[in-house]
């Protein structure tokens, strides 16, 4: 190295120095003029959070699930209100957003105020929400571009990673590209011998060939209905999925920060997988129940298994699977939290 | 990969500290694969099209050095090499429209002609890789630049990343013989460079971006606006294509300086420009004297009739025009340009201001050429924003009949802070480049500068994903 380049490290040296300083200059100045403006207008996620300040001691995390009713429903109250009426002693806020998953609710969570009256945090579990297509879903993008300004960082950087769009931002065939592979890796196993061992095989098998299990050949929007549920819930759950890690990281913090959790495992619409597909795909979605159920009683959470507790009639959506119940499926759900909050907490 | 990416955050200190960190002898092998990562970022199959658009003018290079006694073999040669890396730009950037041209016209003379679309996209920065590659062909026949003979280099001297996607397009002479040399680390280099990437960044997250979401409104929806919004969109327009590539031509220049590569200039206020004549000298320079050195003198340049010339202008025009994209539009904007000039020489001769004297009367002259020409290239600037005929007719329909609208864009003060900046910042350094002005000023002053730079690029900047508008062609 010759002198003049030994000089050029310690100048640059000295001038990094220098911009450390200005960078925390700055940063002070963002946080006490524009970041507020920022917040509003960039993360919803946010205002969701301090919903959680003051006067609720339990808290609700949900997504659609929680608001969507039929019109034809007399009661439109959300699931976190009926609960509300359902346990008049305590006073649940609704922290609740759609699209929303296990790792957008740690975030919610992490950034409820310190001062607070928190005693339970009540997290939807999705079974949807472990697979592909929700991890890849076209609302994904919106929602990590506001988790951005939730993160543990000075605020400026939090801005510049939005400034330079550090949250993932894909095309439609991009989408469609990933969405292809990540079905090939959302393998299963079962207990016995099965043709295909992933849900992009046994999705590609009945869309192609447009034969049912049973061997009948419905019409095509029937068939078309089948794939989405084999694509929503053939998969096996095990801690790898980035999901289970979300949900280690709320019972973590729940701990730490003496909270209750309390896991909503949400309602699917057994009666249509029984009708439309396979039997194996009925064993693989009660399979991945028992899996969350077990590994989080383990951990001391409260679970509190829906699955089955809305019938075919009060699915709002009939062409896709959802969590969108009418106000008696609403009201089933809501009943058996209380019921177990009731029972389970002091 | 995108330069105002958190991916580039981090990719260009890396490269640029290995860089320095390995011997000179390594470095090539270093770049290259920098570049080769840099644009397989993006979609990385393409990078083939790339390889046999520098195989095949590489290979063509070495011929034609071997032939360099045997005219027809040297000329045969240039013209396979520059007919094959043009087909490989018209397979990929032309031929949908081409199909789409001949089915239409087969239709209007009541004839059947299949359409064959190619589902392919347009590989990032073809254009631009392309033109640089023919200029090292060109110029290894002309004699001014030996044929490089290690792979490395030439392949290199495409895909060099600053400029691999949207230029400046270089020449061998500059960029070539650049690779080669030995670079050391040398505070002036860093600190100019790291000048021109914020200055750059500037541009392109604050002014283009902020800017950038007005106009994708209006040019969406124009009857949704009233005449002076539209009037407002396409001065928005004006600014965002400016900062936005004059933004990325800087960031470019920035990437190389710090490793002690100079680039070209590409852009030298051109909106300061009296004529259009001038414009064309200072906007997208690496472009208007590529088809300056390569297509207008070739054609027989200022040194032929008045009517030849005016046809060679036209030719030029109208080529430069369909490089920027296979659209109609496109070739009506630089055809227009053509029409422009030819009346600005044929006007030249009538001295209507001439009896106009003294420093103020030159003044007013100036100010009243440079409104002008910026008019005329605002004007143009649309029907090269517009994505098809009806998208313009439907924006100048809604200028002309949308006057009793009220108002429907609300402007952030971001947005005029910026472009006023912008206009301020131009004629500030119209005489040098920032970074050149920037290390002429007082400590304190620059380190303002500097700190209201990082403050705007973080702070003011658009969250919206807005692509650079180069990247399309």
């Amino acid at each position: 190295m010759t002198e003049n380049e030994k000089h050029t490290i310690r100048k640059l040296l000295y001038k990094s120095l220098i911009a450390l300083i200005v960078l925390a200059l700055l940063d002070i100045l963002y946080y006490f003029t524009l970041y507020p403006k920022d917040l509003e207008e960039n993360c919803s996620l946010m205002e969701i959070s301090m919903r959680g300040e003051k006067g609720v001691d339990i808290v609700y995390l949900g997504e659609s699930s929680n608001f969507s009713s039929a019109e034809t429903d007399t009661d439109k109250r959300y699931i976190c209100v009926m609960i509300d009426d359902l346990l008049p002693e305590h006073n649940v806020g609704n922290l609740s957003k759609s699209a929303c998953h296990a790792g957008i609710y740690y975030d919610i969570l992490r950034n409820i105020p310190k001062r607070n009256e928190v005693k339970t945090a009540i997290v939807t579990v999705n079974m949807r929400s472990f697979t592909t297509e929700w991890i890849y879903s076209n609302l994904e993008p919106a929602l990590r571009k506001e988790q951005i300004m939730m993160k543990k960082a000075p605020t400026l950087f939090r801005r510049m990673l939005l400034a330079f769009k550090a949250y993932p931002s894909w095309t439609e065939e991009e989408r469609s590209a990933m969405l292809t592979e990540g079905f090939k890796k959302q393998t299963f196993t079962l207990p016995h011998p099965f043709p295909f061992h992933n849900a992009y095989d046994w999705d590609h098998e009945v869309g192609t060939n447009c034969v049912m299990f049973d061997g009948s050949h419905p019409a095509l929007d029937t068939i078309a209905l089948a794939c989405h549920h084999i694509k929503h819930f053939a998969y096996t759950l095990d801690d790898k999925n980035p999901r289970i890690k979300d949900l280690d990281n709320i019972v973590k913090l729940c701990r730490k920060r003496g909270w209750q959790p309390v896991f909503n495992i949400l309602a699917e619409n057994v009666d249509q997988v029984d009708s439309l597909c396979d039997p194996n795909l009925m064993y693989l979605l009660k399979r991945n129940v028992q899996y969350v159920t077990d590994r989080y009683e383990a951990m001391g959470v409260i679970t509190v298994n829906n699955l089955t507790a809305v019938r075919d009639a009060s699915f709002l959506d009939r062409d896709f699977p959802t969590e969108h119940y009418d106000q008696v499926g609403r009201q089933a759900i809501a009943e058996n939290v209380a019921a177990t909050i009731k029972q389970r907490l002091p | 990969m995108l330069f105002n990416s958190i991916e580039f955050l981090i990719f260009f200190p890396i490269v640029t500290l290995l860089f320095y960190l390995m011997p000179h002898k390594w470095r090539w092998l270093l770049l290259l694969a920098a570049s080769c990562f840099f644009y397989m970022w993006f979609i990385p199959k393409y990078i083939f099209i790339l390889l046999i658009t520098i195989l095949i003018d590489y290979s063509a290079g070495i011929l034609m050095e071997k032939w360099k006694e045997d005219i027809p073999r040297k000329k045969t040669c240039l013209v396979v090499s520059i007919i094959s890396t043009c087909l490989v730009l018209f397979i990929f950037k032309y031929l949908n429209f081409c199909s789409a041209n001949l089915v239409a016209l087969a239709q209007h003379f009541g004839w059947s002609h299949p359409q064959r679309i190619l589902n392919i996209a347009l590989p990032i920065g073809l254009s631009f890789h392309t033109f640089q590659s023919l200029s090292y062909v060109i110029e290894v026949y002309r004699g001014n630049q030996k044929a490089e003979h290690h792979f490395g280099y030439y392949a290199l001297y495409v895909m060099f990343y600053p400029q691999l996607v949207t230029g400046p397009i270089e020449r061998p002479q500059n960029l070539l013989r650049q690779l080669h040399e030995h670079k050391e680390l040398q505070y002036d280099n860093i600190a100019n460079g790291l000048r021109l990437i914020l200055f750059g960044l500037f541009l392109k997250m604050v002014v283009a971006d902020n800017l950038g979401m007005y106009v994708d409104k209006i040019y969406e929806s124009p009857f949704d606006y009233s005449s002076g919004d539209i009037l407002l969109g396409m001065l928005f327009y004006s600014f965002q294509i400016y900062g936005d590539f004059f933004g990325y031509s800087t960031i470019a220049l920035g990437c190389a300086l710090t490793m002690g590569f100079s680039l070209m200039d590409n852009f030298k206020t051109p909106y300061l420009s009296d004529s259009v004549q001038e414009f064309w000298r200072r906007w997208h320079i690496s472009l208007s004297t590529w088809f300056r050195d390569y297509l207008y003198i070739p054609l027989g340049g200022n040194r032929v009739s008045i009517p030849r010339w005016a046809l060679n202008t036209l030719i030029v025009f109208t080529v430069c025009g369909i490089w920027h994209g296979a659209n109609w539009t496109f070739m009506i904007w630089g055809f227009a340009y053509g029409v422009l000039l030819i009346i600005e020489r044929g006007l030249r001769n009538i001295h209507l201001f001439d009896k106009i004297e003294g420093k103020t009367g030159r003044i007013l002259i100036k100010i009243g050429n440079v409104t002008k020409t910026f008019v005329i290239v605002t004007l143009l600037w649309s029907v090269f924003r517009a994505t098809s005929f009806g998208n313009l007719h439907d924006l100048f329909s809604a200028l002309l009949h949308n006057g009793a609208l009220e108002s429907q864009l609300q402007v952030a003060p971001v947005a005029w802070m910026s472009l006023i900046l912008f206009a301020l910042a131009d004629i500030v350094i119209r005489k040098s480049r920032f970074d050149v002005w920037c290390g002429s000023q007082k400590p304190l002053i620059r380190w303002c500068v500097y700190a209201f730079l990082i403050f705007a690029v973080i702070a003011l900047s658009s969250v919206e994903q807005i692509p650079f508008i180069y990247f399309q062609f």
